[in-house]
């Protein structure tokens, strides 16, 4: 820095004034270029992310698709076959949350996705939906719900509500499970219940994928805007 | 599979699948198989009978769909409508270019990772400066 003074010191006023202006633009590009590199960087990130994610996603679907053909040749190839598909009307039992940002433009907006896993009817009156959603631990979700953070009382019955159908939470996901096995039969091989757990953990995979996508699709955007 | 009769939220989604017979049927173990009312299904079956026309169409009407959040496709099935597949850009439904049985994942064809490959080649950077 001292050096630099000197320098400036030995210089004209109007030479002065211009050095420090060089100065100034060349200390924002650097600056510029550090915000591209560090955009560049995270897009990099995420592709890595992406391809590891499609590495998992690769090594859950071949044990799908060898339960399948186990439980193939233990039940019998016209057993397990998508002749049997259910064609009447019906709704998933699967689905997703979307959480999308409607104020951005299409180029711009970062959808987030979320697994429903098993959503039931609720056969009480508050007809209700209650489903599994995919996370480290699964958690009940409560659709169409009156509690509000606010109201202690029924904050209160809601958890009481949720502890009470804790308890048979699993034994409806059992259900539902068992009930999108019986095209097959009624006596189902066990190794068609673990292709089941199979394609879950590949439909989780999945949505962390699509999580991921959307990831690397708005920084792309980003760094194309910048460039 | 079974037969509900409820009817989808309307703040859930569906995930859309066109791939081969053991995808499509272990996707619907999992429980994401839906027929509407006027029986269209949310999944196409592809085998040696069907027509690139029929997976275009299907393709189409998956995206074009407001209840659908995510299309999964086989790579092999992707390669076969490559050129609608890698001209569709918008966030949702996600488009996922998925592996099969007898064709392993090629990050190469896949249409998000050669936006990326396209991002840092030379055609890109000669573009930009033109």
């Amino acid at each position: 820095m001292a050096t630099g003074a000197e320098v400036l010191r030995h210089m004209g006023p109007d030479r002065r004034v211009e050095q420090v202006e060089d100065i100034t633009n060349a200390a924002a590009a650097v600056e510029e270029l550090g915000g591209d590199d560090e955009e560049i960087l995270r897009f990099m990130d995420s592709a890595d992310g992406y391809l590891l994610l499609m590495d998992s996603l690769s090594a859950a679907l071949r044990q799908g698709w060898l339960d399948l053909a186990s439980a193939r040749h233990s039940m019998g190839a016209s057993r397990v076959s998508s002749v049997l598909f259910d064609h009447k009307e019906q709704s998933a039992a699967t689905m997703l949350q979307v959480d999308y940002s409607a104020d951005l433009q299409p180029s711009e907006s970062k959808p987030h996705f979320a697994l429903s896993k098993w959503c039931l009817q609720e056969e009480s009156s508050s007809g209700g939906v209650i489903c599994v959603q995919d996370g480290t631990k699964p958690k009940l979700r409560y659709r169409g719900s009156e509690a509000t953070p606010g109201d202690g009382s029924r904050e209160s019955d809601a958890s009481a509500a949720k502890s009470s159908t804790g308890v048979d939470i699993s034994n409806q996901v059992q259900s539902a499970r068992s009930k999108e096995l019986s095209v097959f039969g009624k006596l189902v091989s066990p190794k068609l219940r673990t292709t089941q757990v199979s394609f879950e953990t590949a439909l989780e995979l999945i949505v962390e994928l699509a999580n991921s996508r959307s990831t690397m699709l708005s920084g792309f955007s980003q760094i194309k805007r910048r460039s | 599979m079974a037969g509900r009769s409820n009817i989808p939220a309307n703040n859930s989604a569906l995930i859309a699948i066109i791939a081969d017979e053991d995808t499509v049927t272990g996707f619907l173990m999992a429980g994401v198989g839906n027929v509407d009312l006027r029986k269209k299904t949310n999944y196409l079956l592809v085998d040696n009978k069907t027509t690139v026309k029929q997976i275009e169409d299907a393709f189409k009407e998956f995206t074009a769909r407001e209840d659908i959040a995510i299309v999964l496709i086989s790579q092999y099935i992707a390669n076969m409508i490559r050129f609608l597949v890698d001209s569709y850009n918008k966030p949702i439904p996600a488009i996922l270019e998925i592996p099969s049985k007898d064709h392993p994942y090629d990050p190469a064809s896949d249409s998000v990772l050669s936006r990326v490959k396209y991002l840092f080649s030379a055609d890109s950077v000669a573009s930009d400066r033109r």
